[in-house]
């Protein structure tokens, strides 16, 4: 029924998706595109989803950097503990003297850190083929466009779906102002409250609101189309 | 790029719940990293009862709730809590159904994680052990490693401590008794010791101690020239090697003696050990109470020695004691007290009229006393008594007894089962006859307050009486099955909890309160149920353990039930006397209550362990003896 009502959102982003795919260089950003976009179709209890959180050092896409991108991967009914994954990224030469400045980033905190093009090499396979689950996923959209922009030259395109956007969608109400914010609505669901604010723990924090949220929807007859942000 | 991430979250949750926060870090990142998060709206299923689980689930928040096949409400877990393996261990499906009593959040780890896991580590195996009873061992054996300190060992004070961890040499001076006197006290005195073992054919024969010497020697001014057999103890009391430390602590106390011989399994002499000895293991005044009680000049004495009693029990739990024995030696002072306050009565009152027994019921009868225990008293009469002429010395006697009693802290009974109310001041036919009518013509309400009569115990004057008047009552409670049915029913009525939900009890009906109350609710359910065993089967013991050995030995409970009760009545026992312990040490006076909030983990988990066998066995004794009465 869904499809019917907005039968441009699967072909808008299949068209945004493929469009890119043809600019893509090759390597990890081409070989992403050719594993594809799961239909709209697949209903949610086979699809399987990586949730992502991005730590950044600001909120402009262009002028601000990732630091650490944790990732874990999921299905309708589960998190799998066994895909977490965490990568630091040392800021490009370019944006790297505001993070200093900003963020006091010293030579030691960064030793860990891949420099940005080797981070995307590796974080590129991780997402392929599957829809990104975030919290306010603008942000993990506009950094990941924006850093394959820089690394690739060409843009990146992926399925995302919004936690944010989902609970207005389908729990509507008035809300205070930060009443959207991951902690908040959380505690509506009874999950517990993690204390850590690293990229890890959030793209957790964003999977398990993601499973109560689909737990409360009801999953039976949820598909892809569904989830997907508008 | 870190390969093989753990999520912190997950990592530090299990980290502090055990049994994960017992493991090493490689093994918890290990079952971290093989383990799904799910979420489970409330109200919806998790399991289904005979369905295949493929984990084992651990409640990261909400709350689920188990019910046997899907009806029987069997435990409510929250927070740290785990589910699904007994199913895992057994490769078998699940019996429980689950459900998710509240949004809850899972940490659900892969059984192949689980079990290799289980494989490797026995500490995580034995948490997980299927097996309520040995879990409990294993509890008990735990808690007295951790209560005792560090200088004292499992193995040298629990259960099976016995005196001959004590022994430092085993080279003993010995003489034979035809030794004169005079080369006896050289000896002694060159080789400095206080006792001497008089020994022939290495069989001990005698003992003569310093004081012996004084009072049998020199006081009286026996020529030192005679052979030492005429002066010494003649057979004295001994122990063999693997008494336990403190029935021999008992033994003495009871005997006011200081060195006790300790001889082989054959007899041969291997040691003394002195009350110092033990006393420096224990590190209690345990011994003094019991010889201050035995020498009081009255009875004011008799209250201000067992005013003590609190501090040494908690000396005792603290080095680790089990449950068994410090119940044995609260009994053991309590009866002390008894004795020397009807002792005392008697130098006040003058001799008896008549011969008679002091019998008491209950904890003190069966050596399983705790702190803030009732006066359960009588008096029994042998031949001879003339209620007109000779009640009136007793009214006294008992009244002397028992406000000395109450003095010393055994509380008057709120039932009225003393020695001073005249229905408890009977001779052997009339107590048999007061027994009868139970057993005769049984009455469910009047079944329900007999109980403690069927533990009875002779603790002064003509024992024998006691030994009778048991004999026969058990005789005809052995041979009516209406009784017996009836007291399997009165003992199957008690309303065992399932286990804790939160700070809450949990019953049958889920309807949960705040307050454990770890003497009805525990410990007495397996007082009647061995009781009614050994009723049933005519046991001599009153000893709750021993009853449960002993109706295992003649068949009237199987060999595993026995276990898993005598398991379950020393972990419950252990429970009160922590908590009675450290009631003492912020002076609260002494209770069985207590608030679920206050137990531990580890103590939840395993009185549910507990609770589980207690009403396996309470359901068994139903259908056993109670079957067609409903």
């Amino acid at each position: 029924m869904l499809e019917l009502l907005f039968p441009s959102n699967e072909k808008r982003l299949r068209r945004k998706f493929y469009a890119a795919a043809r600019v893509a260089p090759p390597g990890p950003l081409r070989d992403y595109y050719e594993a594809g976009l799961p239909s709209f179709d697949t209903p949610a209890a086979d699809l399987r989803m990586t949730a992502i959180d991005l730590e950044t050092d600001g909120l402009d896409f262009a002028a601000s950097a990732i630091l650490e991108a944790g990732l874990v991967d999921m299905v309708a009914r589960s998190i799998l503990a066994d895909t977490a994954a965490r990568l630091r990224i040392r800021p490009p030469a370019a944006l790297r003297a505001e993070s200093v400045v900003i963020h006091r980033l010293t030579d030691d905190t960064l030793s860990d850190a891949l420099p940005e093009n080797e981070a995307l090499d590796l974080l590129l396979p991780l997402l392929a083929g599957k829809p990104l689950v975030a919290h306010f996923a603008d942000i993990e959209a506009g950094f990941l466009d924006a850093a394959c922009q820089r690394v690739y030259k060409a843009p990146f395109v992926g399925a995302f779906v919004c936690t944010m956007q989902l609970e207005n969608r389908w729990f509507p109400r008035t809300r205070a102002a930060d009443g959207l914010r991951l902690g908040k609505l959380r505690a509506g669901y009874g999950l517990p409250a993690y204390t850590a604010h690293d990229g890890l723990t959030d793209s957790l924090a964003c999977a398990e609101l993601l499973l109560a949220q689909i737990a409360h929807r009801g999953a039976d007859r949820l598909t892809l189309g569904d989830l997907v942000r508008r | 790029m870190e390969k093989a991430t753990e999520l912190g979250e997950v990592l530090a949750f299990l980290a502090s719940h055990l049994p994960f926060s017992r493991l090493d870090h490689e093994a918890l990142a290990k079952l971290a990293r093989h383990c799904r998060i799910s979420y489970h709206r409330r109200g919806t299923r998790i399991i289904e009862a005979g369905q295949e689980n493929l984990y084992l689930s651990v409640v990261r928040s909400g709350a689920v709730e188990l019910r046997l096949g899907g009806s029987e409400l069997n435990a409510r877990l929250g927070e740290g809590e785990c589910f699904g393996y007994p199913s895992l261990i057994r490769g078998s499906p699940a019996q429980n159904e689950v459900e998710a009593l509240e949004d809850t959040l899972l940490y659900r780890i892969d059984k192949a994680a689980f079990l290799s896991l289980r494989e490797a580590d026995p500490d995580f195996r034995a948490f997980f052990a299927t097996d309520e009873a040995s879990r409990l061992r294993r509890a008990v054996e735990t808690m007295r490693a951790e209560e005792g300190d560090g200088s004292l060992r499992q193995d040298a004070l629990g259960t099976h401590a016995s005196i001959a961890t004590l022994i430092r040499r085993r080279e003993v001076v010995t003489a034979a008794p035809d030794m004169t006197i005079a080369a006896a006290a050289r000896l002694m005195a060159e080789r400095d010791v206080s006792t001497l073992p008089i020994v022939r054919d290495s069989k001990l024969v005698g003992i003569l101690t310093d004081k012996d010497l004084r009072r049998r020697v020199l006081a009286p001014a026996i020529d030192t020239s005679l052979p030492l057999e005429t002066v010494m103890t003649a057979s004295p009391l001994s122990a063999v090697e693997d008494t336990p430390i403190l029935t021999a602590l008992v033994m003495m106390a009871e005997r006011q003696i200081h060195h006790l011989p300790v001889t082989d399994a054959s007899g041969q002499l291997v040691a003394i050990i002195s009350s110092n000895d033990i006393l420096a293991r224990l590190g209690s005044n345990s011994l003094l109470i019991a010889k201050e009680i035995a020498t009081s000049p009255d009875s004011a004495g008799v209250a201000r020695a067992a005013a003590q009693l609190p501090a040494a029990m908690n000396g005792l739990v603290g080095a680790g004691v089990d449950a068994d024995h410090v119940s044995r030696y609260v009994s053991t002072i309590g009866e002390g007290a008894h004795r020397r306050l009807l002792e005392l009565a008697r130098n006040e009152l003058g001799p008896p009229p008549v011969p008679f027994a002091l019998v008491c019921f209950g904890s003190l009868a069966r050596a399983e006393q705790a702190l803030g225990s009732d006066q359960d008293n009588g008096l029994v009469f042998g031949e001879g008594f003339d209620r007109d002429r000779h009640d009136a010395y007793f009214e006294s006697l008992a009244k002397h007894l028992s406000d000395g009693l109450a003095s010393a802290g055994y509380r008057y009974c709120p039932g009225d089962i003393m020695a001073t109310n005249p229905a408890y001041r009977l001779t052997v036919a009339e107590w048999e006859s007061h027994l009868r009518q139970w057993i005769d013509s049984p009455d469910p309400q009047a079944i329900l307050e007999s109980g403690i009569f069927f533990d009875m115990r002779g603790i002064a004057g003509e024992i024998e009486l006691v030994e009778t008047l048991r004999a026969r009552v058990f005789e005809a409670a052995s041979a009516n099955r209406i009784f017996l049915s009836f007291i399997a029913r009165a003992a199957a009525s008690t309303r065992v909890p399932l286990g804790f939900f939160r700070n809450f009890l949990l019953q049958d009906d889920a309807i949960e309160g705040r307050v454990l109350d770890l003497k009805a609710q525990a410990i007495t359910p397996i007082v009647d149920l061995a009781r009614t065993h050994s009723l049933a089967g005519a046991i001599q013991a009153t000893n709750t353990l021993e009853r449960l050995r002993a109706a295992s030995d003649i068949g009237s409970l199987s060999d595993d039930a026995a276990r898993d009760l005598a398991a379950a009545f020393e972990f419950v026992r252990d429970v009160r006397f922590r908590h009675q312990a450290d009631q003492n040490a912020k002076g609260d006076p002494p209770s069985n209550k207590l608030d679920p909030e206050s137990l531990s983990r580890f103590d939840r988990e395993h009185l549910r362990d507990a609770f589980r066998l207690i009403r396996a066995q309470l359901d068994k004794l139903r259908s056993d003896y109670a079957g067609g009465l409903t």
